[in-house]
């Protein structure tokens, strides 16, 4: 007997509770960004898991895309990242708090 | 493992050592998809996220290289019981989720089928869902010229810069910031056409000199 459907369920939740708490108590800009990704893959591990217990190919063809978003969102995120430390000389959140540059 | 790194990941205060636990979960869920038997999905998850991403992320914390850690200031010091407190919600979900809801089959099934190889990804990709596929390549272009246009800086030419004399050809995309990579010819007749083309004051230049 394999692994239950449960058990990946469970420790993508705990991956995915994980990202959540580091988005809420992390200071650094990047830092919010890995934990943002560690989120993407929480789901991306529930995507999988459905997948191959239910003989779908449609959730890893979700993954693929969710892992386009992800690239393009770190392309865009750290090109936001640059500018933002380029104007205020910090990466910390509390100080980007207003829009205007 | 996975939840092992992890909680390195968000206890470090490092950004670098975060990046490289990060990679840890990466790796780990990797081999997780393996025995799950999606094999492309393990390689693709290697190779983007493991390779490309985390490549960026870490060139990014090495290019801004900020290494004080500044202290907490008091005005959030509330989101860490918070966040504890959230997490609880959340897991206790789960677990009910998971406790209460155990009517489906639960066991994997044999790896006879072909789901997960890569010929059957691609044979879904290109058929039923040949428009999220391309609603995809246009969000890639779109984070491309975003990326483009967010990492360009404002203004090309420095307000020192000077203009050679003379009559000359400058390419397009000098004279004018909005055509990048535009490298048409555009002739200029004297030294004043230039430098207003460029948008840099030639007389005053040249009385400075004087």
């Amino acid at each position: 007997m394999g692994p239950q459907l449960s058990w990946y369920l469970a420790l993508s939740a705990v991956l995915f509770t994980i990202g959540a708490v580091g988005v809420i108590i992390k200071r650094n800009v990047i830092a919010m960004f890995m934990c943002i990704e560690l989120m993407l893959n929480a789901v991306n591990l529930t995507f999988v898991a459905f997948s191959s217990f239910f003989q779908d190919v449609t959730g890893q063809l979700f993954v693929f895309i969710v892992m386009t978003v992800a690239a393009a969102e770190a392309a865009v995120g750290l090109g936001i990242i640059i500018a933002i430390f380029r104007n205020r000389e910090t990466l910390d959140v509390d100080d980007a708090s207003i829009l205007k540059l | 493992m996975a939840i092992g790194c992890a909680l390195a990941m968000v206890s470090q205060t490092n950004p670098l050592y975060s990046a490289i636990s990060l990679i840890g979960v990466f790796i780990s869920l990797a081999s997780i998809y393996v025995t799950l038997a999606a094999p492309f999905i393990a390689a693709v998850q290697v190779i983007v996220y493991a390779g490309a991403i985390m490549v960026l992320v870490i060139f990014v914390i090495m290019l801004l290289n900020v290494e004080h850690a500044e202290p907490r200031r008091r005005r959030l010091k509330f989101l860490v019981p918070l966040s504890i407190a959230m997490a609880g919600v959340l897991l206790a979900e789960t677990a009910f989720i998971l406790y209460s809801v155990q009517t489906t089959e639960n066991h994997l099934a044999g790896s006879l089928s072909n789901v997960g190889l890569t010929h059957s990804i691609g044979e879904g990709l290109f058929t039923r869902y040949l428009l999220p596929f391309e609603v995809t390549s246009v969000l890639l272009l779109m984070a491309i010229v975003g990326a483009m246009s967010l990492a360009r800086r404002a203004d090309i030419l420095s307000s020192s810069a000077r203009v050679v004399p003379g009559a000359q050809v400058l390419a397009m995309d000098i004279v004018n910031p909005a055509a990048v990579g535009d490298l048409r010819p555009v002739e200029t007749e004297s030294t004043e056409e230039a430098a207003h083309l460029l948008g840099v004051d030639f007389h005053s230049d040249r009385d400075r000199a004087e």
